[in-house]
């Protein structure tokens, strides 16, 4: 446009405006009408910038650890008080837990029970707290390279945060329980109800179809079901923070605006998840590649 | 012609490439920063929109060194990075810049209030848009009052992202 004498850059600028608006509103109702219609270009996108986001959350990172450092400073005697009390506990528990745990060696050799598949992780900083207003998901600077696959779960020491719901090669795209389109099948502890739990972009997500809503009790622990078969069961989501109102609501265990490494953990599971489809034929690619990123995986 | 309006001083001419660069770059930085992780609870959903912020100003100030096409660009790169449906943002960033070609003449070389003013009108309209077009892409009715309360946040952080734009273009720019 540079080369082009003002009144006919004026012109092209007077007509980019209204074209551009019309290709933007376009592509809201495509992305509407095709879900998949764009999910190449998005990972291609998010490979191109991982790696700039990942050195641009870095200081936003560092900032968050200083203020945490200071208020650990403040906080170090009582720490200190807390601390001791709950390793005299969890001393008491280490003994039961070594107590068990030969018992349970014994006890699977009578058996001859086959061991469970073993599971691998990979570790992952998050880049992106992205989503913006209106979607809950966190961005991950690990792809198909490092072994993260569709579907895979996505974990802290704590309990659940999500699902792996893109992958890109370099990075992906962690779906976290909170998001509208989230659907988690769980159980809840104490009355061993089957539930759903749906994000609806609120911090809290709901239990919905409960046989009796009223046996959930405010503190009920959340784990998955394994239901489905795309999370393995007794992975903890959350305990149930309020039981008024139409649905109770769970407080998930991850305090996930505070996540900063995940870890995505491959239980052998994911085929479970299908696949999307686009509306033209063209699953055949998708399929292939997805069966060579699993050739990829240690 | 929507691009000279009166009571406003032609653009002055820039051969510094990086001045020339510069509302690209610093929108294209609002855009990276608005999808930052914060250890803050919610902020995701809170987050001010900083484009919108970088967009308005320099639309006022050098709507020509901001094309639409590095609007739509930027939108729709942010889209793509923040899983958002795609084109949404790209829209609202391309709209902002029609409404405020139109009314520049009410902001630029005004007081600080006016632009001020002129900015919680725009935010309001661009949120509700925003609001509206993810309410129809999602076909239900998505978080209100976090909308109504991201642009309240971002009408008062406006001032503090005015006044490092300010200074960045005088220093860069040179005054004018």
């Amino acid at each position: 446009m540079i080369g082009l004498s003002p009144p006919r850059r004026a012109a092209i600028q007077r007509l980019a405006l209204p074209l551009l608006v019309l290709l933007s509103a376009m592509m809201v109702i495509l992305g509407k009408a095709d879900q998949v219609l764009f999910e190449s270009l998005r990972l291609a996108v998010t490979d191109t910038a991982s790696p700039a986001l990942d050195v641009l959350s870095r200081p936003l990172a560092a900032l968050g650890h200083l203020v945490d450092r200071a208020r650990d400073f403040v906080a170090v005697y009582q720490d200190n008080h807390r601390l001791s009390e709950e390793n005299e506990r969890l001393l008491n528990w280490q003994q039961a837990a070594f107590r068990l745990a030969s018992e349970n060696a014994r006890l699977r050799e009578l058996l001859k029970l086959t061991p469970e598949p073993a599971t691998t992780f990979i570790t992952a900083r998050v880049i992106a707290n992205s989503g913006g207003a209106y979607v809950r998901s966190l961005m991950i600077h690990a792809g198909s390279e490092n072994g993260v696959e569709r579907g895979q779960a996505a974990v802290t020491g704590e309990g659940l945060v999500g699902r792996v719901s893109e992958v890109g090669s370099r990075a992906a795209r962690v779906l976290l329980v909170t998001d509208l389109n989230s659907r988690v099948p769980v159980i809840v502890e104490g009355t061993q109800q089957r539930a759903l739990l749906a994000g609806d972009n609120s911090e809290r997500p709901s239990l919905r179809y409960l046989d009796t809503p009223a046996a959930i009790k405010i503190g009920d622990r959340v784990v998955t079901s394994g239901q489905g078969g795309v999370f393995p069961p007794g992975l903890p989501v959350g305990v149930v923070a309020s039981v008024d109102g139409e649905a109770p609501r769970v407080e998930p265990c991850v305090e996930l605006s505070r996540v900063e490494y995940l870890r995505i953990v491959d239980y052998g599971l994911a085929d479970g998840l299908p696949k999307p489809m686009p509306i033209a034929a063209r699953g055949g690619r998708r399929a292939e590649s997805q069966a060579g990123d699993q050739l990829g995986r240690r | 012609m929507a691009l000279k309006p009166t009571g406003a001083p032609a653009p002055q001419r820039l051969d510094n490439p990086a001045a020339r660069l510069l509302p690209i770059a610093t929108t294209l930085l609002a855009s990276v920063i608005s999808i930052q992780p914060a250890p803050i609870p919610g902020y995701a959903a809170l987050a001010p929109a900083f484009t919108l912020m970088a967009v308005y100003h320099w639309t006022i100030y050098r709507p020509d060194l901001l094309p639409p096409l590095a609007l739509f660009l930027i939108g729709v790169a942010q889209d793509l990075l923040a899983g958002a449906p795609v084109g949404t943002t790209a829209l609202v960033l391309l709209l902002t810049r029609v409404v405020v070609l139109r009314h520049r003449r009410h902001v630029v070389n005004q007081p600080f209030p006016f632009v001020w003013a002129g900015f919680t009108m725009l935010t309001g309209g661009a949120m509700l848009l925003l609001w509206t077009l993810h309410c129809l892409t999602a076909g239900l009715l998505v978080d209100l009052p976090g909308t109504v309360f991201r642009a309240v946040l971002t009408i008062s952080v406006f001032p503090a992202a005015s006044f490092l734009l300010g200074r960045t273009q005088r220093a860069v720019m040179g005054a004018g």
